[in-house]
């Protein structure tokens, strides 16, 4: 039965198209018309939102799930009247920490917090306010929940930026794939396809190509306004772009694009250049332009949510990469078809005609196969990076997505009945639905136009925020202590393994106290571990400020707290039991339904991949000597390899060992300042006043190497011309020597 | 401050090496690709009769020369 195609080259058909087009792009608009929201999210809080405290912190501190621009990023403390009582921003020393000094002398009341968060990855800006009381909780006073700045200009870019990197990918990809070996001939030297079809490909990259720049510039424009808080001349006269395009991590994404969106532009220009004089460059430069298409891509990833995911962030980003390359394939290379098409086919009619749209689609179909296959597996594997309890599934990214698998679906089914009108006799059941499809030419309008619905759904969905996860985490270790005529508070916050900031404040008879010299140090007894005194900056209020990484393991921890020097020095010592959880999350470790989804994406590249995989497989050399060379080689290789992991984690727990043995006996006495005075006496008393001692300066020398069981050995057995002290000593006594000893290494 | 150009910065010096790695990698395709197709000649099959079928399982063809 022949086929009897509508002549796909009438302007009715067109007409048609172009018509579901806009209409596409209205609903794209109409879709995408809620404020986008960031990417990035807190994931730990100090105090939380609407604590209510005893008395007031000494700062706030929020973690944020990513990076944030410091420059854009602030935070403003007002108390209940609106005045502003603190200020600050991005910590120098961590990018996703806000954080903000608070005086000492707030009174009791309500604090709004308003934080300006520009995050670093997306560029996108979220204001919102965190209240916390100081006394009596208020229920009058509320914070405000994170908006977005973002207006429908960026919604215009990122729908324009997306959909004309897609076609730029899909028409180098459709040409080198599939127009080539379908349709290819050495009669046109140039390019290899007839000159109507070359021209009608090269439109459609230098419209994609001017589209993507403009996109691009619209959204340094849009992104220095909201930046800025400027209008679009104040952002053009002052030059205001360049700050953003230079000194952000937006403008880094933005500055790669571009570059390779200009080398893709020269590799097409040089192509139209030397068509006439060497028309057999026309191949290459299109071959060379799918690479840097494919590369481009990868841009939509860094400014994704994939690069702002907590769990295996790079596994992450190459799904998400391999997501936008299959959407690109499959998609783009439709859209590109469906424009090529009237003008390649314009010459035939009847079975010709069939006969040469068939063999374009036969060479696309398992490309579009491959596409809808990577598509569904990283679009799993990225929902479940996402989903974490069943409340997830009710949030509006979970109906975005749920929206976007249904035009998937949609789209999948156009394609599956192409698929089997392709081979009818293997799905002679399914004659009904062949015999509707087997004009191809209107279903193809039809898929087109559900890709570019999947397209916006899929801008819909990465301008939804995803679901944000809860992280528990117990409140940061703080105590207070008087010891003489101070009262010390001392906090460790976030209070779990890694960098901690240390705060003291020292106050006497209520009122603060500066300008004193503090120095602080970290110990870990059942390990008997030490770290470096630090020195405590002086912040005003009181307040005395050290920050350090010491903590790397859960346990009982102490901080020695030292004020003032020599014989006038008092020490506090302040207990915590940190725990794992305590720490901010900056990672998450995957669950099974992550490893399942990840298999899934690795069988669903190897099917893809499989093509090339059995053609390289049938170039290679099958001989039983290189069989036995090549798996006596693998299997040598992966024995080498396990055994250099098991020698490394080996030396590593030896090393470890070695430098820091459990000690025989743990020192059981806290090293404040009453040990101190004990230890001393008692060293005068029961020891032979060790200060005395010829090796006395000898010993506070090696301090630093010398553990707290080898100074108790020395309270037993003496060392070189130090006395044994009195052997009635009790062994707390003998902890006291040690402490006092130890105190000598700081002054 | 070092530059971080990924969100994390997790693997520390190492996301920026892979981060130029990929992109090395892809310029390095860009250039064979380029070469291999400017000095290569495609191998087209230039009769257009008997029509060539992709698989025994299609009645489509997979091949058209375009005039």
């Amino acid at each position: 039965m022949p086929f009897c195609l509508n002549p796909f080259t009438a302007n009715s058909r067109a007409v048609t198209l172009w018509r579901a087009a806009a209409v596409v792009l209205g609903l794209m608009l109409v879709l995408i018309s809620e404020p986008a929201q960031a990417h990035g999210y807190i994931v730990r809080s100090i105090p939380e939102d609407r604590a209510t405290l005893e008395r007031a912190p000494v700062r706030l501190q929020y973690w944020f799930s990513e990076d944030l621009e410091p420059e854009f990023s602030s935070i403003t403390v007002r108390d209940q009247a609106g005045g502003v009582v603190a200020e600050g921003g991005v910590s120098p020393d961590d990018r996703s920490l806000m954080e903000a000094r608070l005086p000492t002398n707030l009174t009791d009341g309500a604090y709004i917090n308003e934080l300006r968060v520009a995050f670093a990855s997306d560029g996108h800006v979220i204001v919102e306010s965190r209240v916390f009381f100081v006394g009596e909780p208020s229920s009058d006073v509320a914070g405000l929940a994170a908006s977005d700045q973002a207006v429908a200009l960026e919604v215009v870019w990122r729908a324009v930026v997306y959909a004309s990197l897609v076609l730029l990918l899909g028409t180098t990809a459709l040409y080198n794939l599939v127009l080539l070996p379908a349709w290819g001939s050495k009669t046109y030297p140039a390019g290899h396809l007839p000159p109507r079809v070359m021209s009608r490909l090269n439109w459609i990259m230098t419209i994609a190509l001017v589209a993507a720049f403009g996109g691009n510039l619209l959204a340094l424009l849009q992104q220095t306004m909201v930046f800025f808080g400027a209008d679009a001349s104040r952002v053009l006269s002052d030059g205001l772009w360049q700050v953003v395009r230079i000194g952000t991590r937006f403008g880094d994404t933005w500055n790669i694009r571009m570059l390779l969106l200009a080398l893709a532009a020269a590799l097409h220009g040089a192509g139209l250049y030397l068509r006439g004089s060497q028309p057999e460059t026309v191949r290459a430069f299109w071959a060379a332009n799918a690479w840097v298409m494919a590369l481009c891509m990868g841009t939509l990833s860094l400014s994704s949510h994939a690069a702002g995911s907590l769990l295996l962030p790079w596994v992450a980003l190459v799904s998400d990469w391999l997501h936008t390359l299959a959407v690109g394939f499959w998609v783009g290379g439709l859209t590109a078809l469906a424009l090529v098409l009237p003008a390649a086919l314009r010459p035939y009619s009847g079975d010709q005609r069939r006969q040469a749209l068939l063999a374009a689609l036969n060479r696309f179909s398992p490309i579009a196969g491959a596409g809808l296959v990577v598509v569904v597996a990283t679009g799993i594997y990225s929902a479940s990076n996402w989903f974490d309890t069943p409340a997830d599934f009710g949030s509006r990214y979970s109906g975005a997505l749920a929206l976007k698998l249904l035009l998937v679906g949609l789209l999948a089914l156009v394609g599956a009945a192409h698929f089997m009108a392709l081979r009818p006799q293997r799905y002679v059941r399914f004659e009904a639905v062949i015999r509707r499809v087997r004009r191809f030419v209107p279903t193809l309008q039809l898929e087109v136009v559900l890709g570019l619905l999947v397209l916006a759904a899929a801008a819909y969905l990465s301008a939804t925020p995803v679901p944000q996860r809860q992280f528990d985490a117990p409140a940061p270790p703080s105590a207070t202590q008087v010891v003489g005529e101070y009262t010390i508070s001392n906090t460790a916050t976030p209070g779990g393994l890694g960098v901690n900031t240390y705060d003291t404040v020292i106050t006497r008879n209520g009122e603060p106290v500066d300008g004193l010299p503090v120095a602080l140090r970290l110990v870990n007894p059942a390990h008997d571990w030490r770290g470096v005194w630090h020195s405590a900056e002086n912040l005003g209020d009181g307040l005395y400020v050290a920050a350090g990484a010491d903590i790397n393991r859960a346990g009982h921890w102490l901080t020695l707290v030292t004020i003032g020097q020599g014989d006038e020095a008092v020490r506090a010592v302040f207990e915590w039991d940190i725990s794992v959880d305590a720490g901010v999350i900056d990672s998450i470790a995957p669950g099974w339904l992550n490893v399942a989804a990840l298999a899934g994406v690795l069988l669903a590249v190897g099917y893809a991949a499989f093509p090339l995989g059995r053609r390289f497989y049938h170039k290679l050399d099958l001989s039983p000597s290189s069989l036995t060379v090549a798996f006596a080689s693998i299997a040598v290789t992966v024995a080498i390899v396990i055994a250099a992991g098991m020698i490394i984690q080996q030396s590593n727990g030896q090393y470890e060992a070695a430098i820091s043995p459990p000690p025989q006996v743990v020192n059981s006495v806290l090293p404040d300042t009453a040990s101190l005075e004990r230890g001393q006496a008692a060293l005068v008393a029961h020891c032979g006043d060790w200060r005395q001692g010829a090796d006395w300066d000898e010993l506070i020398r090696r301090l630093p190497r010398l553990r707290d069981e080898e100074l108790l050995t020395y309270t037993q057995e003496g060392w070189r011309s130090l006395a044994t002290c009195d052997p009635s000593l009790t062994e707390i006594q003998r902890w006291d020597v040690v402490n006092y000893v130890r105190s000598m290494e700081l002054f | 401050m070092y530059p971080h150009i990924l969100a994390h910065g997790a693997l520390g010096i190492f996301d920026e090496i892979i981060f130029l790695g990929v992109g090395v990698v892809f310029l390095v395709m860009i250039g064979i690709s380029w070469i291999k197709s400017r000095n290569v000649p495609p191998e087209f099959d230039e009769t257009n009769a008997p029509v060539e079928t992709a698989s025994p399982e299609t009645s489509a063809p997979d091949r058209f020369k375009l005039d």
